[in-house]
């Protein structure tokens, strides 16, 4: 595999150091024990490790060999094996491959005008309208779920399971633990399969589209230098644009991100300022009237956004992250391909998701059962009537935790019997969109990120929603805004 | 001796063709990821674009990077 030719005396070229290492292997490794040796002159970290332990009476002996043919080079063996091995490919591609002449096809225009910031941008943002907003949000998350809900659920499963409750557990006390408002039938599993899975399937389709045609390490490019910013990369755009998803899926695939910490500040900036599309849905039906309250709502959510991962970036330690993708060349996407994709990922995510509802499920049990509920209740209206709000949002915001679509709702009652203003709507919209995310998300932060991060990122998260609320409350009320 | 400039890949003109001269950086994570892009000495580079990222061409291939890692890559024109 690497070409015999070397610049120094004998004894300390790579080749040497290779085969002075393989006699020291004794350890079957299922690779070639040539292979073994290239990697641990690349200084493999996990071969490394391997090697020190099956290995370890020539250990020593060949980290000896690696370091002293370290001395010999400049740049690193690695980078040495890397220029080595590319002139070998080089060689043999002169001899097997002509190419084409180069010339500018229609793809490659295409895919220059998606990069270019004064048309990607809008276009971008065009994608965005009519794949998240119009397909995902509206069909998906409106007519589907409706139908789901209201022809399925409604009409056969849960009759059919109150029936069996009712038949077959006595106690009383039980019964709530799977039927009525937050049982694990009528609530969690009803969550899951009427709610979760269709706006799921339909992002995760919407997702494998844009995915399968090239297009995603394109935003990527264009948005990397604000996402600088905020201390993540252009990377980073693919858990932030599943977050209008689900932020409890977004959640999950920040594993895709490089570092811990730019996996901090994509878990926070989701559990913050990252609606999902059960409640953006909503929050469009509640402002939808009122274009300035929108308008509103957007700038505080974005500047949040913004400012917080200014911030974070500037407090949390570690280096700035590194931006580099391939610019794959733009394709039409094949259809096989994309359902088989998002049938695999719609399962994979009901694996991860299913038991963390059913939890959710059971907390909520025990916690009526206990009457925490009303407690906590009763705690919120303090903070509630702070930023200007009605008493009776304290319901919406509890309650949103455990079902988004809940809280939302709420506070559309709230408003459809008159009881908020304009300004009072905005308040308690951005409220609820900074606001704990869902008891999932709380969940999977916990999982995602460990105790100690996951429950600061909710606190935090708590105080500041109601803070910025406080002082947007405070600002609208002085400026006499009327909307 | 060779009168052609050796710049950063940050610097170079916009479709023209150059070759890597060498590759500048002391962060070994860094140099992992030229090496992994195959921004090699030798190998041809063109510069497609320089905002908002920095767009390159070798071979069939097109990366997409920041500044940072373009700045690495020292390249001649041809």
């Amino acid at each position: 595999m690497i070409k015999r030719d070397y610049k120094g005396p004998i004894e300390n070229s790579i080749e040497m150091a290779i085969e002075k290492i393989v006699n020291l292997l004794q350890y079957d490794y299922y690779l070639s024990p040539r292979s073994i040796a290239i990697l641990l002159l690349q200084e493999d970290e996990g071969i490394r490790n391997l090697v020190k332990e099956k290995d370890a009476a020539g250990f020593s002996e060949i980290e000896q060999i690696v370091n002293n043919l370290k001395t010999y080079y400049k740049n690193p063996i690695s980078y040495e094996l890397a220029i080595e091995r590319q002139n070998e490919v080089n060689d043999i591609l002169k001899k097997a491959v002509r190419f084409a002449k180069d010339s500018i096809s229609f793809r490659e225009r295409l895919s220059r005008l998606l990069m270019n910031p004064v048309l990607g941008i809008p276009v971008f943002l065009l994608v965005s309208y009519f794949g998240l907003y119009k397909f995902v949000g509206q069909f998906g998350a409106g007519t589907v779920v409706d139908f789901i809900e209201t022809n399925i659920f409604d009409k056969y499963i849960t009759p059919f399971a109150e029936n069996m409750v009712a038949r077959f557990i006595p106690w009383q006390f039980l019964h709530e633990l799977f039927i009525g408002e937050y049982g694990l039938i009528t609530m969690a599993f009803r969550y899951a399969f009427a709610i979760i899975l269709p706006i799921t399937a339909f992002f995760f389709l919407f997702f494998s589209l844009i995915e399968d045609s090239g297009y995603l390490p394109r935003i990527a490019m264009l948005i990397d230098r604000t996402f600088k910013k905020i201390g993540l990369s252009g990377r980073a755009v693919i858990p932030m644009v599943l977050g209008f998803g689900c932020a409890t899926m977004a959640t999950m695939v920040t594993r895709i991100l490089p570092t811990k910490r730019e996996r901090i500040i994509a878990t926070l900036l989701l559990a913050l300022a990252v609606p999902c599309s059960a409640q953006l849905g909503v929050i469009m039906a509640l402002l939808q009237h009122n274009p300035m309250a929108l308008f509103i709502w957007a700038g505080v959510i974005g500047f949040i956004f913004l400012l917080v991962g200014y911030l974070t970036s500037k407090i949390l330690p570690g280096d700035r992250p590194s931006f580099y993708m391939e610019i794959p060349p733009l394709r039409m996407p094949s259809l096989s391909n994309v359902i088989v994709k998002t049938y695999v990922r719609v399962k994979w995510y009901f694996k991860e998701i299913m038991p963390i509802f059913l939890w959710a499920g059971v907390l909520i049990w025990l916690g009526r059962l206990a009457k925490i509920f009303d407690f906590l209740v009763d705690i919120l209206k303090g903070p509630l009537r702070a930023i200007g709000l009605p008493a009776e949002a304290a319901k919406a915001f509890l309650f949103g935790f455990f079902r988004r679509d809940y809280g939302a709702a709420g506070l559309y009652d709230l408003s459809a019997h008159g009881k908020l203003d304009g300004v009072q709507l905005v308040v308690s919209c951005v409220a609820l969109t900074l606001f704990l995310p869902c008891i999932a998300q709380f969940l999977m932060n916990i999982k995602e990120r460990g105790w100690k991060i996951g429950i600061g990122i909710s606190v935090f998260v708590l105080f500041f929603s109601f803070s910025v609320a406080y002082v947007l409350n405070i600002v609208l009320k002085t400026l006499g805004v009327i909307l | 001796m060779d009168k052609k400039i050796i710049l950063p890949l940050s610097k170079l003109d916009l479709h023209k063709k150059a070759k890597v001269s060498h590759i500048k950086t002391e962060d070994k994570a860094m140099l992992q990821r030229i090496i992994a892009i195959g921004a090699l000495p030798n190998i041809e580079i063109t510069l497609i674009q320089r905002f908002p990222s920095f767009v390159f061409q070798i071979g069939k291939s097109q990366f997409a990077v920041d500044k940072e890692l373009a700045s690495c890559i020292y390249v001649k024109a041809v």
